[in-house]
């Protein structure tokens, strides 16, 4: 690495493999007990294992984020981090509260932990992926106003390339939409409305600003394409995005209450947003196709191609499936939404984490690239991850289509529950390729400590 | 291509689209405002139906249901549970009331939490001010 | 900073900056999946379309039918002299079309303004969702395309651009066009086809 600040990036990187390692195996729980309903129970109901899967998922990604900056800025910028100590403090007051936060919904009955958080005072509780207590979540503001002024005075103190302008939007974005977290109304229907802008803001809008940037800082340094050309692109594809994605909010606003025109604007929109991630796949195998060197970090190179490939699927082609409003209708809350959520997320925001991680964590290990030996055991994970999620999507788009004849759409509708036994063979294998999926991350995890191998693309000399 | 393509057109469309879009979003989102009244049952929203919210937030009750299609998909919807038990509210409360605190061998389970009977028909209530939305007949049908 | 065209204009099949027209593109794309919903939607509500159909102010759209060709036709001039390396010219060119554009604002206000007073919104029924909302997507355009047109007449009034080097009036003119295209084709299919 350049500059020795960056080195800070290297904790939030452990730090977010760590929580994803504790998300796959809650992952298996729920998957288990999809099949066997009383698996923990009443120890671990589903819906505990629920929202610390998903919320050990949105951490690691932030974590993953967080890093991602503490990399790449100063590298972009051309300088020093602004405060080292504060990123390291943040760290930990991140990882300290968030630990703390898992370990209540563990051991804390939820009601009880709202009691013992004062959640009457202000109350933020009990909404899907925003189940933090109040303070939890108030700790959260902190921490990312902490990050975005150690990032923002680094950029204003240095080079503002439009990867670093991109990438501090995106987070920007991302901190000032979470403060709609704080609005609880007893309106249901306005509860919902605004809910959407932290998430739907989130994953279809600002998180794709920083997937962008991410992607384009990997691209420039693997394929030593002029930033000019790459930085082009990556205004294009943001341009789309927000485009697209904006008012495509309103593919959530079909049958919550809100007004019908929804269902055209969001129609028309939303089925527009899966323009930027075919952008982006051209985008990515356009630059690899153009590099002007081979660089040793292959591996680096594959999770950013294979990034822009199944975030397209993921969230683009699976996403299409079902936005428009005449299928939703059958298809709204369904193993149809799960199947795009899974492999959207992991598609857009795991693979682009983990290809930053691929391509930084080596460098500030002190090698350009990892040993080939590695790199190799990290193509394993690689495939052995997505190629798992394939058929986790694949499992539960059957379950949602027997699910969506079955219970919605058949002349004689079946009731829930007697749907949900009669596709309970998607649910065995899904949970067979989640479990593929952990051997996959196991292996991943491994390539760190493999060495050896001959290298064919010499490597530069030893990164300070 | 060696068409002129410059970066900062690209950034021009970027920030002018942006701006277009955040602008008309929000003009999309008054509008939704001034409608709202007349769909989201607001008149329903008592003291009571606020307590059953608060209630359904605390013991998180969308980690296994679905709430108008949003949440988990481990149990059943419930915004139209008012109706599917029939428009009886007692039948709401005696389903939460009656489930086993060790659960049902094998079978998906519901925890025992233990609810006064204030706060069973806060639930109940909430459940009923929600089944009354206007969400364009939205679920197909009484399976939710 | 304006682009520099390459003075072989032969070669250059599209004129102005090429990402203008990916953006033209993605327009039309919306655009022309709004009419063909619009088409959809008629297609189950005939009556209804026709009914309420007959409540829209023809005349207006008319005249802002002319007013639009009107403005496109001055952007063509302006077009033409700064090709001429007439950037005063040019920069009068732009302020007419702008000028233009702003008596469409205006009659459409008013026709807006009619509707709001005779209580009609977006949830009135379904053919006045699209009437409106076709109308004020493409309203907002015009406001965009004004803007655009702005920025560019006070760089042809500073002395930016000249005989070899316009590509932003050229990008300009090309989505004030695209915007008069949209509502050519609007107009007929909101207003008139029955």
């Amino acid at each position: 690495m350049e500059y020795r600040s960056q080195s800070v990036a290297k904790l939030y990187f452990i730090a977010a493999i760590g929580l994803f390692v504790g998300q796959i195996l809650f992952g298996l729980i729920m998957g288990l007990q999809y099949v066997w309903g009383d698996f923990l129970f009443p120890a671990i109901p589903f819906n505990v294992a629920r929202m610390v899967h998903t919320n050990l998922l949105i951490v690691w990604l932030l974590f993953g984020f967080m890093g991602a900056a503490y990399y790449l800025v100063p590298e972009e910028a051309e300088r020093e981090l602004h405060s080292p100590g504060l990123a390291v403090a943040l760290f930990w007051i991140f990882l300290i509260a968030g630990a703390l936060t898992i370990l209540g919904y563990l051991f804390v009955p939820y009601s009880g932990l709202a009691k013992l958080t004062m959640n009457e005072l202000l109350p933020t509780m009990g909404r899907e992926f925003l189940e933090q207590p109040t303070i939890t979540k108030l700790g959260i503001v902190v921490v990312a106003l902490g990050f975005l002024y150690n990032i923002g005075m680094t950029i204003l103190g240095g080079r503002k390339t439009v990867v670093n302008l991109v990438l501090l939007t995106g987070l920007t974005g991302l901190a000032l939409l979470f403060l709609f977290a704080f609005y609880n109304p007893d309106n249901l229907v306005k509860d919902k409305f605004y809910w959407w802008w932290v998430v739907h803001l989130w994953v279809e809008g600002v998180w794709e600003l920083i997937l962008g940037s991410i992607l384009a800082f990997v691209l420039i340094k693997t394929t030593g394409v002029d930033r000019e050309v790459i930085e082009k692109w990556l205004y294009v594809i943001i341009a789309m995005t927000l485009i697209t994605g904006i008012v495509g909010t309103g593919h959530h606003y079909y049958w919550i209450g809100t007004p019908e025109y929804w269902q055209w604007w969001g129609s028309v929109f939303s089925a527009m947003e899966p323009i930027p991630f075919f952008m982006m796949t051209l985008f990515a195998f356009n630059m690899v196709n153009r590099r002007r060197r081979e660089h040793p970090n292959q591996a680096a190179v594959l999770w950013a191609l294979g990034t822009s490939v199944m975030a397209f699927l993921g969230a683009g082609v699976w996403g299409f499936l079902h936005t428009l409003a005449p299928v939703n209708y059958y298809t709204h809350g369904t193993q149809i939404t799960a199947a795009h959520g899974h492999m959207a997320f992991y598609g857009a925001y795991v693979m682009i984490v983990l290809t930053i991680i691929s391509y930084a964590m080596p460098r500030l290990r002190g090698q350009e690239a990892a040993d080939p030996k590695a790199q190799v055991v990290e193509m394993w994970g690689f495939w052995l991850m997505t190629v798992s999620i394939v058929f986790i999507t694949l499992f539960l788009t059957g379950a949602g289509i027997l699910q969506v004849w079955l219970q919605r759409y058949s002349e004689n509708p079946l009731p829930f529950m007697v749907v949900q036994e009669k596709i309970s063979l998607f649910y065995w294998l899904r949970e067979i390729a989640g479990l593929v999926f952990l051997v996959g991350l196991v292996v991943y995890v491994w390539s760190f400590f493999v060495k050896g191998g001959e290298r064919r693309v010499p490597a530069a000399e030893p990164v300070a | 291509m060696s068409e002129v393509f410059t970066k900062s057109m690209a950034r021009n469309i970027y920030y002018g689209g942006s701006l277009f879009f955040i602008l008309l979003f929000l003009a999309l989102t008054f509008q939704t405002h001034q409608e709202l009244p007349k769909r989201d049952n607001r008149a329903a929203i008592t003291e009571k139906v606020a307590l059953g919210k608060r209630l359904w937030e605390e013991n998180d009750c969308i980690g296994c249901h679905t709430l108008l299609g949003e949440g988990a998909y481990f149990a059943p919807e419930l915004g139209n549970v008012y109706v599917r038990f029939g428009k009886n509210k007692d039948a709401i409360k005696g389903f939460i009331a009656s489930r086993p605190e060790n659960g049902v061998p094998g079978r998906r389970s519901m925890p025992q939490f233990h609810f006064t009977d204030e706060e069973l028909d806060a639930i109940a209530e909430f459940l009923k001010y929600t089944s009354e939305i206007n969400t364009s007949n939205w679920p197909p049908n009484i399976n939710g | 900073m304006a682009a520099r065209s390459s003075g072989n204009t032969a070669a250059r099949p599209l004129p102005g900056d090429l990402a203008i027209w990916f953006f033209i593109l993605a327009e039309l794309l919306v655009f022309g999946v709004f009419f063909l919903a619009y088409a959809f939607a008629r297609a189950g509500h005939v009556e209804l379309f026709d009914h309420y159909q007959q409540t829209l102010d023809r005349t207006s759209g008319a005249v802002n039918t002319l007013v639009l060709i009107t403005s496109s036709w001055f952007v063509v001039n302006a077009v033409s002299a700064i090709r001429a390396n007439r950037a005063d010219l040019c920069t009068r060119w732009l302020l007419a079309a702008m000028g233009g554009g702003a008596v469409f604002v205006a009659i459409k206000l008013h026709e807006f303004m009619a509707k709001a007073e005779a209580g009609i919104t977006l949830s009135t029924n379904t053919f006045y969702m699209f009437y409106l909302s076709l109308t004020f997507f493409h309203f907002m355009h015009v406001l965009m395309g004004m803007v655009i047109l702005g920025f560019v007449a006070a760089k042809a009034y500073r002395g930016d651009y000249d005989a070899d080097h316009h590509t932003g009036v050229e990008t300009g003119a090309s989505y004030w066009h695209m915007v008069d295209l949209v509502w050519i084709v609007l107009f007929p299919l909101v207003y008139v086809m029955h």
